[in-house]
């Protein structure tokens, strides 16, 4: 090799090195194969998706059913099972989705307009958030094999949300399945299907080898599906404690829903914490129909009194697990907006809460019920806060911790709680907020939210839909159906094999993979 | 034999019809409501009023109660709400962990307990008496979940010899799901071993005195012959009871300790009955337990009329 030519090899490869020092090792190429155990807070209700809004059914059923619809990295309505977006007529009235070609469902059958006009018409009838669409929806038709018709009767800008949802979810299954109320075969068009469920061992899921990804690279829900994996099996651990073990010997690929008490244990096992920033909030939904908490003035004095910095510091610990935010959105969304968050006091104001606690007329006699349950701890060490800063204004409290089914059931009664606490993922679109329905416990109603409940679901232009929702949220802090404490975020532990896994509130795996 | 055998088996179904009347009426009295359950969060009053129609849960208790005893007189314990399979194949399918836990449980409660109590006291006073006393009392005085959660940190997590929850994947084999038993079946053999042990000492010191034990040794016999021959065999009526109510104590007692070793079996299963309101499964359930219940002390009844021929009934 003459000198010059050596020279110019020598500093090609001095590049190249300078190059991989700048750049880190290059990220191995995803693999095809391996099966992972992903452990979850218990075993689901059901596997339909359609007839349940527990966010443990979309997780799981998410692999195997797949809707028209869903979401981007950014929470925008992206199509799945649609080609495209919807073309939609000028009066907003009729939504023309045309399907893909080539779908197949896990038994060979190809996905035509017939299943999906059954499917959504069985959503519209007994899905929780099916019925809530089915008031504006005139009819459902097929046009053509690979088209359908959705007409409403006035416009109803949620309607792509709603059908993107992945609980109460308007799944796409064969026609003969749709035709009736409960599914008896789990047959979807999803990147995985069925194999065996074994309640409370395991549910088995492998890869299906007819399914058709969208073209393109992976965008959130959306995008291509990848199926790198062979088979994700989900496996119920219901004990917290024995899932920070699992965790920490390593035992599963995934591990869902940790205490985030457990933060510095995981970090030395062999899973490694994986941190959803932000993941939800924590709601005290008040109840406008009856008892104390049914006055303006007092829920204002409820408001007021609260100080969310402590009620979080309280439920989560470390600052790396919560943040003290009135808006009910985060930046992350594209409805974060910080206008009419003027009555959100980290800190609490007792003495504004006194003197709204005295204009409200209230009597101290009659006190006001915190219901809470210890299934989730963090609601309970919020609610032993709140209950002190409540006194603190001059309020009677009476807590009733009951456990969680007990809780569900009586929150549907009016005449048992002034105040009861829960949590929500941020949803990605407002509607689908459980106290905009009239009828969620809380009933929440006037002819305020009426009005602009009705303004943000009939405008069509997502920048005037912002600037409305803005509305809504000064009008929720005025009128108060619930309480935001503020964001809190999840914890999760994932092998250090396993690629391909965002944080997410509804974790999926068809674009996981292991490295060997 | 055959006039007690016949009386103990109407007692038997007098107590079983008790048990399903109690057990119907305290499950929907419970607060609790499976259709809100089975709905989620986000349901609204109304579609929870919808499945409970569909489910039958509208009709009035006596309907419901005159629906399921009819269905147990067919032999049908129901149908799961949330399982979606009868609940005699659920149990069934869920018998196989709680079978094998139970009997290793007691089988390691038994070598332990038996030796245990026979020596301390034969022994008594000594210091073997006083430490194993000791330890029956830590033992006893430990939840069989506390001490499941120190093994599994111990021999699952640091030392890695065994996972720490779960009864294997699809396709395991018997041996690896027995495997998945070591752990929870140590920890519940050990919090019983301590009511065994000490029952047999209790046992055993009422009998070591006796004159039929010096008349044995009178005669010669060795030291263990007497021991075990002798004294053991006529101390082992009330050690028998003990471990027939351990054994029926560690099905329904498993429950804790199956939940926190994410076992499948009965008792888990009726832990998430219980938290779902699955009432035909909870029913179920609760029905074979007082069942077996049932069954062993009827065994042991006629255990006593085998072994102690003056016992009448």
């Amino acid at each position: 090799m003459t000198k010059p030519r050596l020279r110019f090899v020598l500093s090609v490869l001095t590049a190249a090195a300078a190059a991989t020092a700048i750049m880190g090792p290059a990220t191995a190429a995803p693999q095809k194969g391996g099966v992972i155990n992903v452990a979850t807070i218990g075993e689901p209700p059901t596997l339909d998706p359609v007839s349940s809004t527990a966010d443990l059914v979309g997780i799981i059923s998410q692999h195997m059913f797949e809707t028209l619809f869903t979401f981007d990295k950014n929470w925008a309505v992206t199509p799945l099972l649609a080609a495209e977006m919807p073309q939609v007529s000028a009066d907003g009235l009729v939504y023309t989705i045309k399907l893909r070609d080539g779908v197949t469902f896990h038994d060979g059958a190809k996905m035509t307009s017939k299943d999906v006009v059954a499917s959504l018409n069985r959503w519209l009838k007994i899905a929780s958030r099916g019925k809530q669409v089915a008031g504006f929806v005139t009819g459902v038709a097929a046009d053509g094999d690979l088209g359908v018709k959705i007409t409403l009767k006035e416009p109803y800008a949620p309607l792509l949300a709603f059908l993107a949802f992945n609980n109460a979810a308007a799944i796409i299954v064969p026609a003969d399945a749709a035709a009736q109320d409960t599914l008896t075969k789990n047959i979807g068009t999803g990147p995985y299907m069925l194999k065996e469920r074994k309640a409370d061992q395991y549910i088995q899921l492998v890869r299906f080898d007819g399914y058709k990804s969208r073209a393109g690279e992976p965008d959130g829900y959306g995008g291509a599906r990848k199926q790198y994996l062979d088979e994700i099996r989900f496996v119920p651990v219901p004990d917290a404690s024995t899932r920070v073990e699992g965790a920490v010997a390593g035992q599963f690929a995934y591990v869902d829903s940790l205490p985030v008490e457990s933060y510095a244990r995981v970090q030395g096992g062999k899973d490694k914490p994986l941190i959803l920033k932000p993941f939800g909030w924590p709601i005290f939904f008040m109840n406008h129909k009856a008892g104390v908490l049914a006055n303006l003035d007092a829920r204002k004095a409820v408001q007021a009194a609260l100080a969310p910095e402590d009620m979080l510091t309280a439920a989560f610990g470390s600052k790396e697990f919560f943040s003290v935010e009135a808006p009910l959105y985060p930046k992350e969304y594209v409805w974060s907006s910080n206008v009419g968050t003027q009555a959100y006091k980290p800190q609490g104001d007792t003495e504004a809460a006194k003197a709204l606690l005295k204009k409200s007329g209230y009597d101290g006699v009659k006190p006001v019920r915190i219901l809470t349950s210890r299934q989730y701890e963090f609601h309970y060490k919020m609610a032993l806060v709140a209950q002190e800063y409540l006194k603190a204004a001059g309020f009677k409290v009476q807590m009733d911790v009951v456990e969680w089914a007990t809780l569900v059931q009586r929150r549907a009664d009016p005449a048992l709680w002034d105040i009861y606490i829960t949590h929500s993922p941020f949803l990605p679109e407002p509607a689908l907020i459980n106290y905009m329905a009239d009828s969620a416990p809380g009933w929440w109603v006037s002819d305020a939210k009426a009005k602009a409940v009705r303004a943000l679901n009939t405008e069509t232009d997502l920048k005037k839909r912002v600037k409305l929702f803005e509305g809504m949220q000064k009008l929720i802090y005025d009128e108060i159906p619930a309480y935001k404490v503020g964001n809190f975020n999840a914890l999760a532990a994932k092998s250090p094999q396993l690629e391909g896994v965002v944080p997410a509130p509804w974790p999926y795996f068809w674009n996981a993979w292991l490295e060997k | 034999m055959l006039k007690p055998l016949i009386r103990r088996l109407i007692e038997m179904t007098v107590v079983m019809a008790l048990v399903v009347t109690i057990v119907f009426v305290i499950v929907r009295i419970a607060p609790g409501d499976p259709a809100a359950m089975m709905l989620g969060p986000d349901a609204t009053p109304q579609d929870v009023a919808d499945l409970r129609v569909r489910l039958g849960l509208d009709q009035s208790l006596a309907v419901q109660y005159l629906r399921y005893v009819g269905g147990l007189l067919s032999g049908d314990l129901g149908q799961s709400i949330f399982l979606g399979q009868p609940v005699g194949a659920a149990l069934l399918a869920r018998a196989e962990p709680t079978f094998f836990l139970t009997l290793f449980s007691l089988l390691i409660a038994c070598t332990i307990a038996l030796p245990v109590g026979i020596l301390s006291a034969y022994w008594r006073g000594s210091l073997f008496d006083q430490a194993t006393t000791t330890l029956a009392m830590f033992a006893a005085s430990v939840p069989s979940f506390w001490l499941g959660l120190v093994l599994m940190q111990v021999f699952a997590v640091k030392l890695g010899w065994f996972d720490p929850s779960g009864y294997g994947g699809p396709g395991a084999g018997l041996g690896t799901r027995l495997h998945h038993l070591v752990l929870p079946a140590v920890a519940l053999g050990i919090v019983s071993s301590a009511l065994i042990a000490r029952f047999t000492r209790a046992s055993m010191l009422d009998v070591l005195g006796d004159d039929f034990v010096r008349t044995a040794r009178a005669k010669g016999m060795s030291e263990w012959q007497v021991v075990l021959g002798h004294a053991f065999k006529n101390a082992l009526i009330p050690i028998l009871t003990v471990i027939g109510l351990t054994a029926a104590l560690l099905v329904s007692g498993a429950i804790v300790t199956e939940t926190v070793f994410g076992l499948p079996g009965v008792g888990s299963l009726i832990v998430s009955a219980v938290l779902r309101r699955d009432y035909p499964v909870i029913q179920g359930a609760l029905l074979v337990i007082a069942g077996l219940y049932v069954i062993i002390n009827f065994v042991i009844d006629m255990l006593y009329l085998a072994v102690d021929p003056r016992v009448r009934y």
